[in-house]
């Protein structure tokens, strides 16, 4: 059977035009996506059934023990941590959200290791932002900052800039510019009309260079800046003040660079003030597929997108003191739940062991690094595929993922739901 | 009145504790003091030991002495408006946030957000201090008000973060972004800095030492003569940060 | 079945004609009915204030842009926050509460409806989402039409039919209520930085003007017969002189509904104002009132500001960008592909500032001179003039010359030479005030006839009993208990059961969501006109398929079907 209109739960493009081909439980086919989107659709290491560690062994257990002895764990610790939900739906995300305010849990999603920077920077200075269609149909400048489109997000040019065709831009390829800034010449830097160096951690000196020219303070600017010469930095000023209207995308080469969430501060008020004479928008490149969902509804419930401690019963929320890698670092924590990410291949070395040293409990379809730091791990049906739910694209444009065939996994709803009953029941409430 | 208050061996150490009910003001009347470990809530005596030593008829007589693993209670001094804390070793994040009068002295090092948004009052940090020393809350404009917070250490990166009012002394050095967001009061800093004032609106900052990796937006105003304990030295003026047309004053130590 | 009678209540409700009497109102499964059975549990509402439950008219609570104000608030977000107790969820937030702030809060008041005043259908998803998440109140989400493509390639043909069908295929796709229109052609400006700055501007690239724009939705709106109006934010929002731009709109609306008006003017104190700059900005709701008051096919809301901070968010992207060039704070924009934008920006309305104290005294002004209260609602464009839970404050102000008079004292002592405020002697009664709060706003949303607004037999038994004894009050001298009284309820009844009692919530709720479905005959189905698809595929980044927002997103949903006039 072919399904049209697949939507895509890789990455924060959540493209929706993929034609998924299936075979009773079994994706054979993946039209339309890139090759990140295939490995998703067609890869298969699930987890059979759920798993816990008994001595050095791991041995199989049933759904409902492992919910159980879950729900025991988080209801003794004293600084529970649930962490992930970047790669599971709207709808489970928020399930966990209730679960921690009901624990009294700090509760925090994958944005702690990726774009948790750019939140802060947002929160100092706002967000000129837009939907990817706007970029489509009318920026004729377009900037990637410390980011690699081609790599990480492989149909963001085709979809939405350099290559797709929009309503004022009949010619897309031709009509924009593409300015790429980063530290090594990158694939993407190869088809841009100006490539911008950097030497490692100048991107705030950069920035803070442009913002003066296009306040018409050229004067200031010293022969060089972080490499970058102050020829180039007239030229590459000129070219952004050329726009009708430009469009920044920036990644994680700019929110992990030394002064993190100052740099994306100082984009922003690049944007505003570019905005004082065209039109600009600034947007951060998202990884994984619904981390914007979870900012979302971490926000509407909590009131904050991500880091948030409920251990006061109030919604408390200060990064760098409730991020899980800063937390885990202290060895705060005494449980953890992990659903829908891997902090075992992403977080610091020092966090995995903390991890590996709590009752740490994973709900993920597959085995990963994080399952060697678990105690219990509960399979699930992979969103997108044999679970479905809502997903926020990278420029918060929500969209219901598929269900392309029914599996014999629970959902992570389904599961979350029953743990939550638990752990209501065991509260008395 | 002088309250001792020994911390107790605890199950798990790295739990921190939260515990912005130990402020002076709240000794006068001295039962059912509540702090939290993780999610739990524990009855003063239950964390600590306490010993009281005289009588007190208003907060400005009231002493706290605090003792033994005192690294990482967080929030003591939040809101004091009176009184004196002494921290005989390190002490946790957020060490008198909002404080508007009184004194904290902390024996050893300070851990994040020192004097967070303060008000008024004095904190003397004996050894360093973390992140955010002197700074503000995350979306808030405008970060310590007055007062004075003194170092005598070094301090992590973003000190005195949207400093508004007050003076904030390092007599060691800070680390990256220090005085970043500036807009009003007065920053010194004995030692080395990294990139000093990024955006900075207003006020003024004075180094001793060394900046590094100045940042190129900001617009060299002729050279003062400042001093520092007791000594006097000339001073590279600058003005900015002209990429927000800033009106701050950097002066950094002519070599 | 489950039965509730409240006893000795002294009832207003306006739509039945009931103006303060004591009587008896049965509930039963959630309805209101002529009586009930001897078991039916009892409440002696004890001779207070009770009215059917508040209806919120324009408020912005739930999606896309409201969200991101909280998100990018961590300040605000900590200046309002309660625990998680029994049933109730933890809440944060002053100015842009979590949803279930807002809704606590609004059930609090008594509150059992609320119309979210800008949703854009691409995004509409998201606000459905925090709907479900606002458990008290039922929702109703106005639907951006202000920078539709669609919409003005059929105004630029002259095909009111068309618009007509762009409107019915939209709102189904998106489940929403009524046609809104920001900013009317200024939203597709802002898409590279312009705005337009009176209702006869081009709109670039479109050919159209405001004006048309109005004036074809109008007669569109009407061709579907929906339940609500054009829901206008007119052009030039905050502009000093921008009364003329009002008057112009005024001007343009014919009339084309017996049971309502044709056109609802929201906020229209942002809307009122005389002078060419912010020096010499005054008050021109002598003028608007008048016009207001010569054209019974005309409902506004106030828009009235309080002084304090809050945060403005509005579809009306380059407003914001005015405003954050004034005020030099943060700003966020969101400009929405072919349809509409958005921007936010924190303010504090100073009473130091003349300006705001004109903008203030305005607010009040619209209200009292606006002479029959079914055409002026109650409103602060929550949040963008203050809070709604400054509402209390407002009702005491318009209720008592006293208190606008010590307020008066406090201000910029030039406020009386730029505005008419002082001079107006006008103290609305409780009844006048029952209509601005809930009955006007169910017959401008045409809702009265599903059961909303009012307490007749039939209708849905959503009641507020207030702690105010009007027997016993003046509350021209009382205004402190007014106010405390209108705070906090005794009572919240929603759909028959009791969900906030003396300001405590005592259950967890489950809301419904209102919105429109115009059936059109088959040749204005957009979905089968090939023309429509083709550019919808072209131009937007998801797919139609993927567009429309599935009915398991609306688990209590309430559809008002209409048939199309086409």
């Amino acid at each position: 059977m072919k399904i049209e209109d697949v939507v895509c739960p890789f990455c924060g493009c959540l493209c929706d035009d993929l034609v998924v081909e299936v075979e009773g439980t079994r994706v054979v086919s993946v039209e339309n996506g890139c090759t990140l989107a295939s490995e998703k659709f067609m890869g298969d290491h699930r987890l059979k059934s759920p798993i816990r560690r008994a001595g050095k062994r791991w041995e199989e257990t049933s759904y409902n023990e492992a919910i159980r002895e879950t729900a025991e764990i988080l209801c003794d610790a004293d600084r529970p941590l649930l962490y992930g939900w970047s790669g599971t739906h709207g709808e489970a995300q928020s399930i966990g959200i209730h679960l921690a305010e009901l624990l009294g849990a700090l509760v925090d999603n994958t944005s702690t290791v990726c774009h948790g920077p750019s939140i802060m920077a947002i929160q100092e200075v706002g967000h000129p932002g837009c939907t990817l269609g706007q970029v489509k149909n009318r920026a004729d400048v377009i900037v990637y900052w410390g980011t690699n489109p081609i790599d990480a997000h492989p149909r963001h040019m085709s979809r939405y800039t350099t290559f797709a065709d929009g309503f004022f831009l009949k010619e897309a390829f031709r009509d924009r510019k593409v300015i790429v800034v980063d530290v090594r010449k990158t694939e993407s830097a190869n088809i841009a009309d100006e490539f911008v160096k950097i030497q490692p951690g100048g991107d705030y000196a950069v920035l803070s260079a442009l913002r003066a020219i296009v306040m018409g303070k050229r004067g200031i600017i010293p022969l060089s800046v972080s490499g970058v010469s102050r020829e180039q930095l007239f030229r590459v000023a000129a070219l952004l003040l050329s726009a009708k209207f430009g469009a920044i995308f920036f990644g994680l080469g700019l929110t992990m660079s030394p002064g993190k969430y100052k740099n994306i501060r100082n984009a922003i008020e690049l944007t505003e003030e570019l905005n004082r004479h065209t039109k600009y928008t600034i947007s951060p490149m998202r990884g994984h597929w619904n981390v914007y969902g979870s900012n979302e509804v971490f926000t509407w419930i909590s009131g904050y997108p991500y880091a948030v401690d409920f251990a006061r019963g109030i919604a408390f929320y200060n990064p760098g003191e409730t991020t899980s890698v800063d937390v885990l670092r202290r060895k705060e924590c005494d449980a953890c739940l992990v659903v829908a990410s891997d902090p075992g291949a992403h977080f610091p070395k020092a966090c995995a062991e903390h991890l590996a040293q709590i009752p740490t409990i994973q709900i993920d379809p597959h085995t990963n690094a994080t399952t060697h730091l678990s105690r219990i791990q509960i399979p699930v049906a992979v969103t997108g595929i044999d679970a479905e739910g809502t997903a926020y694209r990278m420029d918060g444009v929500p969209i219901r993922t598929r269900m392309l065939f029914k599996g014999n996994y629970p959902s992570d709803t389904e599961i979350l739901e029953r743990l939550y009953a638990l752990v209501k029941e065991a509260k008395g409430l | 009145m002088r309250v001792i208050l020994q911390t107790k061996p605890r199950k798990n150490p790295h739990i921190p504790i939260e515990a912005e009910a130990v402020i002076p003001q709240n000794f006068l009347r001295k039962n059912d003091i509540r702090v939290y470990e993780g999610n739990k809530e524990r009855k003063l005596e239950e964390i600590f030991y306490i010993t009281t030593e005289g009588p007190a008829v208003s907060p400005d007589q009231v002493e706290i002495v605090l003792a033994g693993e005192t690294g990482t209670l967080k929030r003591v001094g939040e809101y004091m408006n009176a009184g004196r804390i002494v921290v005989e070793g390190d002490i946790g994040m957020h060490c008198g946030n909002f404080m508007s009068a009184g004194e904290i002295i902390i024996r050893g090092n300070a851990d994040a957000w020192l004097g967070r948004e303060m008000r008024g009052g004095m904190i003397r940090c004996e050894g360093n201090a973390g992140h955010y020393c002197a700074a503000g809350y995350r979306g808030e404009k405008r970060g310590m008000r007055g007062g004075t917070v003194e170092v005598m250490g070094n301090s992590g990166d973003f000190t005195a973060e949207y400093l508004c009012g007050g003076e904030v002394r390092i007599h060691g050095d800070c680390g990256d972004l220090t005085g970043v967001e500036m807009r009003g009061g007065t920053l010194i800093i004995g030692g080395n800095c990294h990139r000093p004032c990024g955006n900075m609106t207003g006020g003024t900052c004075m180094i001793f030492g060394n900046a590094d990796a100045m940042l190129p937006t900001f617009r060299s105003n002729g050279i003062e003569e400042r001093e520092y304990e007791g000594q006097r030295f000339q001073m590279m003026v600058f003005r900015g940060d002209v990429a927000n047309r800033g009106k701050g004053t950097l002066l950094i130590r002519k070599k | 079945m489950s039965e509730l009678l409240v006893r000795n209540a002294y009832v207003i409700d306006p739509l039945s004609g009931i103006k303060g009497d004591i009587m008896d109102i049965a509930i039963r499964d959630g309805k209101i009915v002529e009586e009930v059975g001897r078991n039916a549990e009892v409440i002696d509402a004890d001779h207070c204030l009770t009215l059917p439950g508040g209806i919120d008219s324009h408020s912005h609570v739930c999606g896309t842009k409201v969200n991101f104000g909280r998100y990018m608030s961590p300040e605000d977000m900590r200046a309002g926050r309660t625990a998680r107790k029994g049933v109730m969820h933890v809440t944060s937030g002053y100015s842009v509460p979590t949803t279930f702030g807002n809704s606590y809060r609004y059930s609090t008041m008594g509150y059992t409806t609320v119309l979210e005043g800008a949703m854009a259908p691409l995004e509409a998803r998201h606000t459905h989402e925090e709907f479900t998440a606002t458990p008290h109140q039922d929702m109703l989400a106005n639907t951006l039409f202000d920078g539709n493509w669609s919409i003005m390639e059929a105004v630029r043909d002259r095909d009111v039919n068309r618009a007509a069908a762009v409107v019915a295929w939209t709102l189904s796709a998106v489940k929403g209520f009524a046609i809104k229109l920001t900013n009317p052609g200024g939203t597709e400006a802002w898409g590279f930085g312009e705005d337009v700055h009176s209702i006869r501007d081009q709109v670039p690239h479109f050919g159209v003007t405001p004006g048309e724009m109005i004036e074809t939705m109008i007669r569109a709106n009407e061709i579907l017969n929906l339940p609500h109006s054009v829901h206008l934010h007119c052009n030039c929002l905050g502009v000093p002189g921008n009364y003329q731009t009002t008057l112009d709109t005024i001007d343009l609306v014919p009339d084309l509904n017996a049971k309502r008006q044709s056109l609802y003017l929201t906020h229209l104190q942002f809307h009122s104002y005389g002078g060419s700059t912010w020096r010499d900005i005054s008050s021109k709701s002598e003028d608007i009132a008048r016009a207001v008051n010569n054209k019974s096919q005309l409902a506004i809301d106030m828009g009235q500001i309080m002084f304090g901070r809050t945060t403005t968010m509005t579809a009306d992207g380059p407003m914001e960008f005015k405003l954050y060039m004034l005020h030099h704070n943060k700003w966020s924009n969101h400009d929405v592909e072919l349809e509409t934008g958005s921007g936010i920006i924190p303010v504090y309305y100073s009473r130091k500032s003349l300006v705001n104290c004109v903008m203030w005294a305005i607010g009040l002004e619209l209200a009292l001179l606006v002479k029959d209260p079914w055409q002026c609602m109650l409103s602060t464009d929550n949040p963008n003039g203050a809070p709604f839970v400054k509402y209390p404050e407002i009702i005491a102000l318009l209720m008592s010359r006293r208190f606008r008079e010590r307020e008066m004292a406090l201000l910029d002592p030039r406020t009386g030479h730029y505005a008419p405020l002082p001079a107006i002697d006008r103290e609305l009664d409780w009844y006048e005030i029952a209509v601005m709060t809930r009955a006007a706003q169910a017959k401008a949303l045409g809702i009265s006839g599903i059961g909303k607004g009012h307490l007749a037999p039939g209708a849905e038994a959503d009641v507020a009993i207030y702690p105010l004894k009007p027997g016993l009050l003046d509350p021209s001298t009382d205004y402190q208990q007014v106010m405390a009284g209108f705070g906090k309820t005794r009572y919240t009844i929603k759909r028959g059961r009791v969900v906030a009692r003396d300001g405590d919530i005592i259950v967890e709720g489950a809301n419904s969501t209102i919105w429109t479905k115009a059936n059109v005959p088959p040749e204005y189905n957009l979905s089968a006109d090939p023309e429509f698809v083709k550019k919808f595929e072209q131009y937007y980044t998801v797919r139609m398929s993927n567009y429309p927002v599935q009915d398991l997103y609306l688990p209590r949903g309430v559809r008002i079907t209409t048939e199309a006039a086409l």
